[in-house]
């Protein structure tokens, strides 16, 4: 990409990946003429003139960036995407766009965040974490191999480091220091590093966030889907989102759209049911 | 700590046959994702001991690079640290470490040049946890020369692959046998000693003098009437792996979860050198029961009773059983593994047919690996 920008003179570089026209809509645009150079920007637009989607990796001369910056010092909440290449580019500096064609994946949204990590479990998935010339690295402090049990059943996983897995596991990434207990299913979820679920539950299409603890028995993303009653624009296609060191108690039945945030209690479950669509975040969520 | 640490991680060993061929015993792999050394070292850092010796002469190179940095066991960086000392030659010294009391005096400097009072003396092939103040104290209350921990082996075992010591009800030792062939106690020598620095520079350079050069046979029973020898029982787990068998057998005891919880989730932690691995993948057809999976590895088949090591790939249709497959193991399709060892970094061809019959079977097959 760097060559690129030298070799076109470029003062700014923007990688680009054309997507789905459809999906255009949720990107910053990029319109082009015929050398890649950029004539105008359209942030998330409602009818987009082309499918070049920014995918927010720049290269600047670094004298531009600078004098970007200094200039717009003022602005609030100031913004590469926003204010400093719209700069740059009314300012006269040659901006190019550097299309890239391999995996590339916002994960801004939930929904996104899950497909992503969902793609990561193929067989050969598009983006090979197995690749040996291109590591990715990560900060890990577990050590320990994960174990996994007489009686679990495992079949499309990733699981991290230290997991122990008592129950079944289908189709899901597992994290670091997770354990799972004797007859529980996990499907289509994400749970991070060091929760603990407990026996005889089920969980269906769940992102369970780092050190929450689940209590036995406990049936996640059961029933029909209705509307989240808080953020619908957020919590959408059925996921359940459970916040970080969040408690659940034992032998609680929670619907699909669901958001759980803080240490709730059986008193905080009408019936012990949480029902599609609501929302539990208890004050006082941070421990 | 008052103690600097020495470990002792020369040793190779012919029981060991195929496996010690590439490495010495204290680089083994352990339970996944560790290094047999990697026990002592933690040992010695949970302990708060500073600054570390490791002497090393066989096969080092596997040792070596694990041992690249003090880092990841947190020795001191600017005091202190983690040193490896394999043979020098000098004008004065041409030959290989004759033995551990040799091993020590061609590296005398590392004693001489430090002020801790007390030497912590450990080897690399043990798996254990062990607060080495709690021997020191010990020690120290005794006024011992020297103190040998020692463990009580359960009656009837064969303990003729160690050194047996017999105490008396003060727990000086009274007599002390390597490697006997009936032995008279079942109460063996861990390998770890405690002893105040000057006393081991006074006595390795008498070795030395003497054209000496074991620390057991040539110290310990050389003189076990003339100096305080003093033995420290210790209870919990330990496990030298001086055989194919023990070495097996540690490896399958972290399947046992009260051991597991033990080493892995108790405090202290086991430090081990960080490979930045994605993690274990499972795809369609992965059938899993008791076992332990390390980061890196893809299954495909059917595991039981086994430790996976870092980075294995088990291919379709696989049944490995009671195993203990090394890092970087390729298995081909369709391969059926019992009782074995699979050496690390080995290629195992798509069908084959692997069975220890009476005992534990080392795999060594040197294939060349085809992989897109």
């Amino acid at each position: 990409m760097l060559d690129y920008h030298k070799s076109k003179g470029a003062e700014v570089t923007l990688a680009a990946m054309p997507v789905p026209l459809e999906e255009a809509k949720r990107f910053g645009i990029l319109i082009t003429d015929e050398n890649r150079r950029i004539n105008e920007f359209e942030e998330k637009p409602e009818n987009p003139r082309s499918n070049l989607a920014s995918m927010g990796i720049y290269i600047f001369n670094w004298k531009t960036l600078k004098e970007a910056l200094i200039a717009n010092a003022q602005q609030p909440s100031l913004d590469f995407g926003k204010h400093v290449i719209p700069y740059c580019h009314a300012k006269g500096a040659p901006c190019y766009a550097y299309e890239y064609n391999g995996y590339w994946k916002d994960v801004g949204t939930l929904h996104s965040y899950w497909e992503a990590n969902m793609e990561l479990i193929d067989i050969v998935p598009e983006f090979n974490l197995y690749e040996e010339y291109w590591k990715i690295y990560t900060k890990c402090d577990k050590l320990p191999p994960q174990y996994i049990s007489e009686n679990s059943e495992i079949e499309k996983c990733i699981i991290g480091e230290g997991a122990q897995i008592y129950g079944k596991v289908y189709n899901s990434v597992i994290g670091c220091g997770v354990i799972i207990g004797e007859g529980t299913v996990v499907r289509d979820s994400i749970i991070m590093n060091d929760t603990e679920i407990g026996f005889g539950g089920n969980i269906e299409k769940a992102i369970i966030a780092e050190n929450v603890r689940i209590g036995d028995n406990v049936k996640i993303g059961c029933g029909e889907e209705a509307e989240n009653d808080t953020a619908p624009h957020i919590y959408n296609h059925g996921l359940v989102c459970v916040g970080e060191k969040s408690v659940v108690p034992g032998g609680v039945t929670i619907g699909k759209n669901v958001v759980i945030s803080g240490e709730t209690g059986t008193e905080d479950y009408e019936n012990m049911q949480l029902a599609s669509g609501k929302s539990l975040v208890k004050a006082g969520d941070e421990v | 700590m008052r103690a600097i640490g020495i470990i002792l991680a020369g040793g190779n060993n012919h029981r060991m046959g195929e496996l010690s061929k590439k490495r010495a015993i204290s680089a083994m792999p352990i339970a996944g994702s560790y290094r047999s050394i990697d026990f002592a070292l933690s040992n010695m850092t949970n302990s708060r001991v500073q600054k570390v010796g490791v002497f090393t002469q066989y096969n080092a190179r596997s040792l070596n690079e694990h041992l690249s940095s003090s880092k990841w066991w947190d020795f001191g960086r600017k005091q202190g640290g983690l040193f490896v000392f394999t043979p020098t030659v000098t004008s004065e010294n041409n030959s290989w470490y004759r033995g551990t009391a040799d091993a020590i005096y061609q590296n005398l400097s590392f004693l001489k040049e430090s002020h801790e009072p007390y030497v912590v003396i450990a080897s690399g092939d043990c798996v254990y946890k062990m607060d080495y103040n709690k021997v020191l104290e010990y020690h120290i209350a005794k006024k011992a020369d020297i103190t040998v921990v020692c463990k009580d082996m359960d009656a009837g075992e064969n303990v003729d692959r160690y050194g047996t010591i017999k105490m008396n009800e003060d727990s000086r030792i009274e007599e002390f046998e390597e490697k006997p062939i009936v032995a008279k106690s079942n109460t063996i020598s861990c390998g770890i000693y405690v002893i105040r620095r000057r006393q081991l520079i006074e006595l390795i350079e008498k070795c030395a003098e003497e054209g000496l050069y074991d620390f057991v046979k040539d110290i310990l029973i050389r003189y076990k009437s003339l100096k305080r020898i003093y033995g420290y029982k210790m209870t919990d787990y330990w496990k030298n792996i001086a055989t194919v068998e023990d070495y097996f057998n540690t490896n399958m005891d972290f399947l046992k979860p009260a051991i597991r919880n033990y080493f892995f989730r108790e405090h202290p932690d086991i430090y081990s050198k960080v490979d930045d691995l994605p993690p274990a993948k499972y795809n369609v057809g992965a059938k899993l029961k008791n076992c332990l999976i390390s980061s890196g590895s893809i299954i495909n088949g059917t595991v039981e009773n086994s430790v996976i090591f870092k980075d294995v790939f088990v291919g379709n249709n696989c049944t490995i059983k009671n195993s203990v497959i090394l890092n970087d193991v390729y298995i081909g399709d369709n391969t059926y593994i019992e009782n074995c060892i699979v050496e690390s970094h080995d290629t195992i061809r798509a069908n084959s047919y692997l069975k220890g019959e009476d005992g534990i079977k080392v795999i060594v097959e040197q294939n060349d690996r085809f992989v897109i």
